[in-house]
């Protein structure tokens, strides 16, 4: 008796706050709460019909002026706090590099006025830098790829990517591994930090298009800054992540060792978090190419602007052509990457000829000079006309560029096939009951439902839930958050966009966790379904609207489907990862027990991943906000087109109360999940 | 090797012009946008190239066709080429009352923009291009979504048509749907023309569209001034947008206001610029039929059109 | 042991709490561990003093969160003390600044850790390399030290292994090659053999005792195997949630638990295996020396066939010069082999 005395003596002295928040966490106060909530908002549904205006939707005449006030404020921040020229300056920084290496690469009149280096110095160089790193495989690759972006028409273009690309992704990754260090040294910047990323990566893209263009210039410098921006948030994460997870017996060798700070930072703590920290470099290239095309829209150069050109003019091969060369280059750039950062230095023997010791980049050099000549040097000494061109200067020529009647590109070709496969009647006709079906008895009904709920009734419902899976802060989280979207007045677009996020998420659940389930069998298929992922995650989402739309028309179900693929990818790669990573034993157990695969699969398996999924699923709904907002290329009602609205006369106050709908919508849904995940796994003692 | 030799050839005229009047521009780049559908883009190379033959530095920045007025007005983008009074002449204007940008001048082309259907879609209704005969085939254009009224399939909602006020105005069985990019609308006409099914979309003229698809205009009450604003006008005597659209639209250039200043020449050339309808349309067909790259067809264009662009050199430019 | 203590700990307190120095100053004398976690601290360390000579080996011993291992941190300081004062070498090293208690790691101090402390992305040879790199020394010298150690480890050949491709043992002795490559005076071992097999650990255990031979270091060795600590130990002290209950020789100890904690240690051991003859023997006092002397290093384990078949009931023991130091009745010695009468 004594001692349970004394041991609840500091709960005494405790916030009454913190009582109530316990007392809500008692779970059959938390239950009777729930049950409430829910039964308020079936009651304000049953009585729809009889209620007030002011209860089915906030009334007009109680929107707070949000657009003014965004725009009074972004006007004096910008120009009268003068941030305009702090930003203007870095830009003129940064632009001053990117000059630099698109002259390098493309021959851009800017410093250092080089000329465009022919493309076979670009793919040999490649190629030995891929040998030097990771053998022939690599350098297969990495020369591949540059040979194909040549020989496919698109040299300059790839280029012109490549030339932002080799400046962003390096900028991202610094930055990222820098704030990452910062957010492990001080858990006050961390909670700081935190939900500005979650910001930062929810926020929809047409909100990032007015200020990137105002504050840092329209073109690569933009382009650059958005880039970065988007790539930023996964490298911090993972960065925290890797140098939390060092090992304490590490970090003492170290110091037993005599390291000082920075000598403990660089040789102790980033490489034993280096796993950690590669994710973290894997995925700033990933988002870097992915944002390829959506930052053509703000003077990103190059292969995004090319496709949607392309598209505009409805050349399908050409722009799916284009697509496969941003996956290609996203994939031999983090493989060269990854490859770099995990080469050794080798050990040569004492005596070694200085030639040998530094092969590759003597070889890199002397293909460098000599493909250089060959391809400029002679082709210049050489005007001949181009119909009398004689076969061996025709072939120096191409060495230096390949025209676009050289090029090997199956575009029309690929056009007609695709208007073949279309003109197929059984493929029209699966493709129109599948529309019917699923839209005539899934989408429009439940859409229309949740249009007819009055705003308190889905408030409370999506506090309930956040309550239950996540919390009490949740939950009061939740209900702020759904608030302010009423009050920031579009919330039946609010509801539509929710309603395409909720379903997309729904069938990617649907499909994407069995076919984790399926792969995880066998090491091989689940690598093969992970790399899988990486493809469709790089891969421009803009090539594959299109024939979805040709499949499917302007209609919910393609929009669904545009963003299925996206929340796919998640889905699958943390059920995967998930299931991977039960214990051994555990599996072993439940073998021993007796459990047949379908109980393993349930009674051991799913219920110790599913922390992990949760992460996957809070992933999915990240992603499908995201994806949402760019749907609407196809054509939705939703916010996405509300804000593309936003743009004919650039109104930035107006697109930011739609930007701040889709964030905090997806704020809520962000932090219930990953509240319920982090208890689920204290709980099983994960971590 | 072609291009080469073009491009020499040009430098050797930039050379030779430079000495007679170009003393004055900034040897700054002027920085022309370009979009993603193919006539903006040629043309904005066939200018870029003509201010190159007037010792003038170039260069093309990629941007969204609506958010480009900001950097117009801001000066980070020079001038615009393609502003289509229907799509983006809202943020021509917002910004036109910001401040910072102007009007050059008009082309010679006029824009249509409106109902219209490919040539296949009147074999099932064969009354058009009347908009009573289309909407007494409504059923035809039904979808999966729509039921029994037909689907109108409406541009981008930046554009600011009012397609659905029309349908209500006119009291017609349509549901309008809007398309999220005119590649949507492209992708929908190449699906449609598969299996030769009815489909009415929003198009516009000049258009490489129209080489592909051979297609019609919906004939709506003609435009009356003030259709938008006031009630009374066009047949339905309590609505608004009961009209067609205007059949000739103004396709204008912008301008930053520094331009004048800075480049004196080539805002001179600007303003004199002027393309027909059968000039952008070749332009297009350039690119969208004949596979060029754009920097080639505008070259292309320029060769066999000196005689167009000649004449709005500075006086013994040439 | 003629020479000042090379480590020195007076009344070394580490408590783990909100606000541990303003605390343990205002804590009134004798609370116990039990009091101090209702007041909500943790005492790691608790009212430590002792010395370790140069060239002894101190056993720590002690059961998982007795505080072992935190006290040994606080003589590296690792961890920095609550109140107290530890010296090394004369110095006070919570008064050290950082660039000084860098140095003094760098120059004087080894530790081997329990789950071996090694860098991941480092061959064998980089971690042993790796102490000498941070003080600044050249590729050429740290790489020919390095497989010095190497070799002295009994690794050779492996110094291109990652850690990783080495079984528990091995990567053991890279630990072990790591802490003495900038030859360290003194030597912090954190249970270095607890995480190996039983053989590989008996194995490891004779290694240590060999190398310990041949380098003579100040040890400050970590375990909570008792068994172990007999059998490496100069002096052993025992700790209990954070205090010392006892330090002494290993015979000591046995012969003379001072609490009942320690007693039920030894309650377990087989005595003859530990004490030594000198030990039991007492002063000669005039007694009649007769007959060959028994050799006072050895344990009454090995002497146990002489003891029990020796006549004689007073034994001269002698070192191992030969000279006689000393007398043990037999007696006491039977008692200590065959176990005492009374518990017979």
């Amino acid at each position: 008796m004594a001692e349970i005395a004394t041991n609840s003596r500091p709960e005494d002295g405790t916030r009454q706050g913190a009582g109530i928040r316990a007392l809500l966490e008692e779970p059959s106060v938390a239950r009777g709460v729930f049950w409430s909530l829910l039964g308020v908002a079936a009651l304000l549904t049953v009585l729809r019909p009889w209620l007030p205006d002011g209860l089915v939707r906030i009334p007009e005449a109680l929107l707070m002026p949000w657009r003014d006030w965004i725009d009074a404020a972004f006007d004096f921040v910008a120009f009268d706090l003068g941030l305009i020229h702090v930003t203007r300056f870095l830009s003129g920084i940064l632009e001053f590099v990117l000059d630099a290496v698109a002259n390098i690469l493309y021959g851009r009149a800017r410093w250092p006025r080089f000329e465009a280096l022919p493309w076979t110095v670009v793919a040999s160089v490649a190629a030995i830098t891929g040998y030097a790193l990771g053998g022939w495989r690599l350098s297969l690759l990495a020369g591949g790829t540059f040979v194909w972006a040549a020989v496919i028409g698109q040299w300059k273009w790839t280029m012109e990517t490549m030339s932002v690309i080799l400046v962003a992704a390096p900028l991202g990754f610094t930055i990222g591994l820098l704030i990452g260090i910062w957010c492990w040294k001080s858990k006050r910047v961390e909670e700081t930090v935190k939900p500005l990323l979650l910001v930062l990566q929810v926020l929809p893209f047409f909100s990032y298009l007015l200020p990137a263009v105002i504050f840092f210039k329209v073109g690569p410098t933009a382009a650059t800054v958005a880039t970065v921006a988007y790539s930023l948030p996964p490298m911090i994460l993972m960065t925290t992540l890797g140098l939390k997870k060092v090992s304490p017996e590490v970090v003492e060798a170290g110091k037993m060792a005599g390291c000082s700070r920075w000598q403990m930072l660089r040789y102790v703590y980033l490489p034993s978090a280096r796993t950690e920290i590669l994710v973290g470099l894997n995925q700033v290239i990933m988002l870097c190419l992915a944002m390829v095309v959506l930052t053509a829209a703000i003077g990103m150069p190059g292969l995004g602007a090319k496709l949607l050109e392309a598209m505009g003019s409805f050349k399908l091969g050409r722009s799916f052509e284009i697509g496969i060369t941003i996956v290609l280059l996203a994939v031999v750039l983090d493989r060269l990457s990854k490859a770099w950062v995990v080469k050794q230095p080798e050990h040569f023997e004492k005596g070694t000829p200085w030639w040998k010791r530094n092969i590759f980049p003597i070889m890199g050099v002397a293909a460098f000079v000599i493909l250089y000549l060959v391809a400029r040097g002679v082709a210049e000494m050489d005007p001949m006309p181009f119909d009398e061109v004689s076969f061996p200067s025709w072939l120096v020529g191409i060495m230096d560029e390949v025209h676009r009647k050289e090029s090997l590109s199956q575009g029309r070709e690929f056009d007609a096939s695709i208007k073949a496969f279309l003109s197929l009647d059984w493929v029209n006709a699966i493709t129109y009951a599948i529309r019917y079906v699923v839209n005539v008895y899934f989408l429009i009904p439940t859409e229309k439902a949740l249009l007819y709920l009055p705003t308190p009734a889905v408030i409370f419902v999506i506090t309930a839930i956040a309550y239950r899976i996540g919390g009490v802060i949740p939950g009061i989280l939740a209900l702020i958050f759904f608030s302010i979207v009423a009050q920031l007045g579009y919330w039946d677009r609010a509801m539509l966009t929710l309603h395409s996020v909720f379903m997309a998420t729904f069938i990617a659940l649907l499909l994407g966790v069995p076919m984790a389930i399926y792969s995880v069998r066998k090491e091989k298929r689940a690598k093969f379904m992970i790399l899988l992922c990486d493809t469709f995650q790089t891969f421009p989402s803009y090539v594959y609207l299109l024939p979805a739309v040709m499949l499917f028309g302007i209609s919910p179900v393609t929009v669904i489907i545009s963003i299925l693929i996206y929340t796919m990818v998640p889905v699958i790669r943390y059920t995967v990862e998930g299931l991977r990573n039960v214990p051994p034993e555990l599996t072993e157990a439940a073998d021993m027990s007796g459990a047949t695969r379908w109980q393993k699969l349930t009674k051991v398996q799913l219920p110790l991943a599913l922390p992990t999924m949760a992460v996957g699923l809070n992933q999915a709904l990240v992603f499908a906000f995201f994806m949402v907002i760019i749907a609407e290329f196809i054509g939705t009602r939703d916010l996405g087109q509300e804000m593309r609205r936003t743009l004919a006369g650039t109104n930035l106050g107006w697109n930011f109360v739609l930007g701040f709908s889709v964030v905090f919508m997806a704020l809520t849904f962000d932090i219930a999940i990953n509240a319920w995940a982090e208890k689920r796994r204290k709980l099983l003692g994960l971590d | 090797m072609k291009t080469k030799l073009i491009m020499s050839a040009a430098a050797m005229a930039l050379a030779s012009a430079t000495a007679s009047f170009a003393a004055d521009d900034s040897a700054d780049p002027i920085i022309i946008p370009i979009h993603n559908w193919s006539s903006q883009i040629v043309m904005s190379h066939a200018v870029g190239q003509i201010f190159e033959s007037m010792g003038n530095n170039v260069e093309f920045v990629t941007t969204d066709s609506q958010a480009v007025y900001e950097s117009v007005r801001l000066g980070d983008v020079t001038l615009e080429l393609e502003v289509w009074e229907g799509a983006f002449g809202q943020s021509f204007r917002t910004a036109l009352e910001k401040g910072g940008l102007h009007d050059a001048g008009d082309h010679n082309a006029v824009t249509r923009e409106d109902w219209w259907y490919p040539m296949w879609t009147k074999d099932a209704c064969p009354g058009l291009p009347s908009w009573e005969a289309l909407n007494d085939c409504a059923a035809l254009f039904a979808t999966a979504e729509t039921g029994d009224k037909g689907r109108y399939l409406d541009g981008p909602v930046d554009w600011l048509k009012h397609g659905k006020e029309r349908v209500e105005a006119l009291g017609m069985d349509f549901v309008v749907v809007n398309a999220g990019s005119a590649a949507a609308l492209w992708a929908e006409i190449a699906a449609a023309e598969a299996d030769k099914r009815p489909v009415v979309v929003f198009n516009w003229t000049p258009n490489f569209a129209e080489a592909v698809w051979p297609g019609e205009f919906v004939e709506f009450p003609a435009w009356e001034d003030g259709c938008d604003t006031d009630p009374s006008k066009g047949p339905n005597p309590d609505a608004l947008y009961d009209c067609g659209n205007p059949a000739d639209g103004y396709l204008k250039k912008a301008a930053w206001d520094g331009m004048k200043d800075k480049w004196p020449n080539a805002y001179d050339v600007l303003t004199k610029i002027s393309f027909t309808n059968a000039q952008i349309a070749e332009m297009a067909r350039l690119v969208d039929i004949e596979e060029m790259e754009p920097e080639e067809a505008a070259e292309e264009w320029l060769s066999a059109n000196e005689d167009v662009w000649k004449g709005w050199l500075p006086e013994g430019a040439s | 042991m003629t020479d000042a203590p090379v480590i020195s700990c007076r009344n070394v307190w580490k408590l783990f709490g909100p606000n541990p120095k303003q605390y343990l100053a205002q804590m009134s004398p004798g609370r116990s561990y039990e009091d101090i976690r209702a007041d909500g601290y943790i005492a790691g360390v608790k009212d430590v003093s002792l010395d370790v000579g140069r060239g002894e080996m101190l056993v720590i011993m002690g059961l998982s969160g007795s505080g072992k291992s935190t006290l040994v941190r606080c003589l590296s300081r690792l961890h920095d003390i609550t109140g107290g004062a530890i010296e090394v070498e004369g110095q006070d090293i919570m008064a050290l600044p950082e660039k000084e208690l860098i140095e003094l790691r760098r120059s004087k101090m080894g530790m081997v850790f329990q789950s071996f402390g090694l860098l991941p992305h480092r061959t064998v040879l980089e971690n042993v390399a790796f102490p000498l790199e941070m003080r600044g020394q050249d590729r050429h010298t740290r790489r020919e030290r390095a497989l010095e150690v190497i070799n002295l480890v009994g690794l050779d050949g492996r110094e291109d292994y990652f850690p990783r491709e080495l079984s528990g043992g091995q990567q053991q002795r890279v630990g072990i090659a790591r802490s003495l490559a900038i030859e360290p005076d003194i030597w912090f071992l954190d249970e270095p053999f607890s995480a190996l097999d039983p053989l590989i650990r008996r194995e490891m255990q004779d290694e240590f005792l060999r190398l310990q031979e041949m380098l003579g270091k100040t040890i400050v060795f970590i375990t909570h195997d008792f068994d172990e600590a007999l059998r490496l130990a100069d002096r052993i002290a025992i700790m209990k949630d954070g205090a010392v209950e006892q330090c002494d020789t290993p015979d000591k100890i046995v012969l003379d638990p001072q609490t009942p904690y320690v007693r039920k240690f030894t309650e377990e051991i087989e005595k003859a295996r530990v004490v030594h003859a000198n030990v039991l023997a007492g002063p000669v006092n005039g007694a009649v020396i007769e007959g060959e002397a028994i050799p006072g290093h050895m344990t009454i384990q090995q002497l146990a066939r002489q003891l029990v078949n020796d006549p004689r009931d007073i034994l001269p023991v002698a070192d191992k010069s030969g000279k006689v130091t000393g007398v043990m009745p037999r007696q006491k010695a039977l008692d200590i082999l065959l176990g005492d009468a009374a518990n017979g």
